[in-house]
């Protein structure tokens, strides 16, 4: 017999993000790999909006999960360009695009509450969440990577690439 | 949630609610400084959709000031 899980009302998602960018800047190419948090939330207005968590200034709506984060994607990989025009090197770069993944405000503790919600109910992601992977944040910690590709020693391999996606937080592996 | 504000009230909002904040256009957005705190993804248009707004809000831990603008 298939047995289903129940599902849960909840009012804000812990979501998993992955995001990989490659961009040129005065005199160098760099490498931005983040493994990010957002909140999902479906607003007043009928959209879905994804609230940045880590990194948390950026806000970004849609009228479908998938288009309010294809849209976050988007409006991240601007502030990187934004950042990139105004930086004179690597390092500075780097130093400011690390201090915008880091610097949190008050979501990062709604993030938490939303993810004790999902695991003390023991209960699956209700839609339009349901056919997201699951994964679990104890083993896939928030961290931003900026690494310098111009001048690399090391050979690029297919293994450097990651798939921008996102996924549910949960107890559950995928 | 009304669907969006005009850029003039969020600038009076932060002018009582973020005082010595700062605002200066990029090429995507506006940047928004208020002490330590960088909000670097404020939509350039006139009208701003108050998720937007919220967020930005949060960001500066002003909620209770933006409260009394409706914007929080």
């Amino acid at each position: 017999m298939l047995m289903t899980e129940p599902t849960i009302d909840l009012k804000d998602h812990p979501i998993l993000i992955t995001l990989q960018d490659t961009i040129s800047g005065n005199g160098f190419l760099a490498r931005i790999t983040v493994s990010g948090r957002t909140l999902m939330r479906q607003e007043e207005d009928g959209k879905w909006w994804m609230y940045g968590v880590r990194p948390a200034a950026i806000a970004e709506a849609g009228g479908t999960i998938d288009e309010a984060f294809l849209r976050f994607r988007q409006a991240h990989t601007q502030v990187l360009l934004d950042i990139v025009q105004e930086s004179p090197n690597f390092d500075e770069f780097r130093t400011e695009v690390e201090r915008f993944f880091n610097e949190n405000d008050v979501d990062e503790q709604a993030w938490e509450e939303a993810l004790k919600a999902v695991r003390d109910a023991h209960i699956a992601p209700p839609e339009p969440f349901s056919k997201l992977p699951r994964q679990s944040p104890d083993s896939r910690p928030a961290r931003i990577e900026v690494e310098r590709l111009d001048g690399k020693i090391t050979p690029f391999t297919a293994s450097d690439n990651v798939t921008v996606t996102y996924s549910v937080a949960d107890k559950k592996a995928a | 949630m009304s669907a969006s504000r005009d850029f003039a009230d969020i600038q009076r909002m932060l002018t009582e609610c973020a005082p010595g904040h700062t605002i200066r256009m990029t090429d995507h957005f506006r940047r928004i400084k208020f002490g330590s705190l960088i909000y670097p993804s404020l939509p350039k248009s006139k009208k701003i959709e108050v998720g937007h707004i919220h967020k930005m809000v949060r960001h500066f831990k002003i909620q209770e000031c933006a409260k009394k603008h409706g914007m929080a």
